[in-house]
């Protein structure tokens, strides 16, 4: 009897140790991103679990102060999630390609931060946190612009401040203001 | 040379050796070069196994030299990565920014 | 000069067997171990036949290595003076002219009295007919050291053999008058 019940532990935890390691919390690629990238002039697609955090992070220069920074940001995160796609035209999108996108990052979990909308052009803009214990543990961004889409999903404890002060790495320095402008805003006939 | 001398040269004349020392000593010779050849084998063959080791030990240690390189290779490939998607949540951030600070205007006005 | 000519170890064999037997019976006394020093000379020559240039390098090359074992058989076998002279009373395959020598055979056995150095420079001298500075090269000593045991050798074994050498020469004169 008491094999039985060892055996059953252990097949038990063998199944939970797998269904772990296939439950990645990073979402699959929504079918329309494949529609989108096969249009665009360019695609950058960047897809980091929690393991290949780690492992980045330990290939940061620690004598540099934002690597340092980048190091201390990315060791805790769970994953992060980029698109970026830029077309030739304007028109090479719709609306309703776009709000497949919305929709299908936007679960239960995630509270909208900020919906913004042009009515002129294209331009849109959506920023989601994923609250747990009143505590932030995700973001969502998507903006969208005449000739360019970016998604960007972040998993894990992640606070806007915190990419605000790294500046000076690729083009993050423009960040500086970033707390100021986060406002949640709803305008009429945007709840698509 | 005087004459004891030569008696000595008499004396000392060379001594036939004695008919058993070619024999025994063909024998020995032949014995030698069997067993050198026994140990020229083993000799061979623990060279060959030391060979395999020391090719089992550096292919080991070229594999592990070739693991690093492509561990750094990765890591580095990583760190690019993490680097760029900073990026492009930097410029999807500002893109907010620009986008709220417009709004901003246009409620202002 | 070409180095044209091949050792042939058997031929080698055949053609100094008796001068390395004989050394090392002349410096040992001792017929087995002589024997056996040089069957260990031939292998010896046998592990380095390639080296060997001619004839007399190989001739050379046994009367040296002959020395340096018999020399290394002495050291570990410690043999006595008198042992020697029993040895030598025995007749065995020694040519009739020797054996009808008395005082060959006394001389023989003097020679096993003698300092291991000098015995050597003895043997040398009158066995192989060497000259000191041959002797010198075998050896590997200086020339003057040589003649110096050459010398003190030569008058120890005329002083050693002096009763009998009287005796012989007596018996010679007789010899000669009877006839």
């Amino acid at each position: 009897m008491k094999y039985r019940i060892f055996a059953f532990v252990l097949a038990a935890a063998a199944l939970a140790a797998t269904a772990l390691a296939q439950n990645s919390p990073l979402p699959l690629p929504p079918p329309v991103e494949k529609e989108l990238a096969a249009r665009a002039s360019n695609v950058t697609e960047v897809t980091l679990g929690k393991n290949m955090l780690a492992f980045a992070a330990k290939f940061m220069n620690g004598k540099d102060k934002d690597e340092a920074g980048v190091r201390q940001l990315i060791e805790g995160l769970d994953g992060i999630y980029v698109r970026e796609y830029s077309f030739d035209k304007e028109g090479e999108f719709s609306m309703e390609e776009i709000d497949k996108l919305r929709q299908y990052f936007e679960t239960s979990e995630w509270s909208p931060l900020v919906r913004e909308r042009e009515k002129k052009n294209t331009e849109s803009t959506d920023v989601m946190v994923k609250l747990v214990n009143g505590e932030s543990h995700g973001m969502f961004i998507l903006t969208v612009e005449p000739k360019e889409l970016t998604i960007v999903l972040i998993l894990g404890p992640i606070r806007m401040d915190q990419l605000g002060e790294l500046k000076g790495i690729g083009g993050l320095g423009a960040l500086g203001g970033i707390e100021k402008g986060v406002k949640i805003k709803a305008k009429k006939g945007d709840n698509e | 040379m005087d004459e004891f001398e030569q008696e000595l040269r008499q004396a000392f004349v060379r001594r036939p050796a004695p008919p058993s020392l070619k024999r025994k000593l063909m024998a020995r010779r032949a014995e030698k070069r069997q067993t050198r050849h026994r140990h020229t084998h083993i000799q061979l063959w623990q060279r060959l196994a030391a060979s395999l080791v020391l090719v089992a030990l550096l292919g080991g240690a070229a594999q592990w030299v070739r693991r690093d390189r492509e561990e750094r290779r990765q890591g580095e490939a990583a760190r690019q990565q993490v680097l760029t998607a900073l990026r492009i949540t930097g410029h999807a951030l500002n893109q907010m920014n620009t986008q709220l600070a417009a709004h901003d205007r246009t409620e202002q006005r | 000069m070409a180095h044209d000519w091949q050792p042939d170890f058997e031929q080698l064999v055949d053609d100094h067997q008796s001068m390395v037997f004989s050394i090392a019976l002349r410096m040992t006394g001792d017929r087995g171990l002589a024997e056996e020093i040089a069957q260990d000379v031939f292998l010896e020559l046998d592990k380095h036949l390639a080296k060997i240039e001619s004839p007399d390098h190989a001739c050379f090359w046994l009367r040296r290595v002959t020395m340096s074992r018999s020399a290394d058989a002495l050291r570990r076998r410690r043999v006595r003076s008198t042992d020697l002279w029993v040895e030598f009373e025995e007749h065995h395959g020694a040519p009739l002219e020797i054996r009808d020598s008395p005082l060959g055979a006394r001389l023989e056995a003097l020679l096993a009295t003698l300092p291991e150095a000098q015995r050597a420079a003895l043997v040398l001298r009158y066995q192989e007919d060497l000259t000191p500075e041959e002797i010198a090269a075998t050896l590997a000593e200086p020339v003057a050291t040589v003649k110096s045991h050459l010398q003190r050798g030569l008058k120890l074994l005329r002083a050693k053999a002096t009763p009998h050498l009287q005796e012989y020469i007596r018996n010679k004169k007789e010899y000669i008058r009877g006839v």
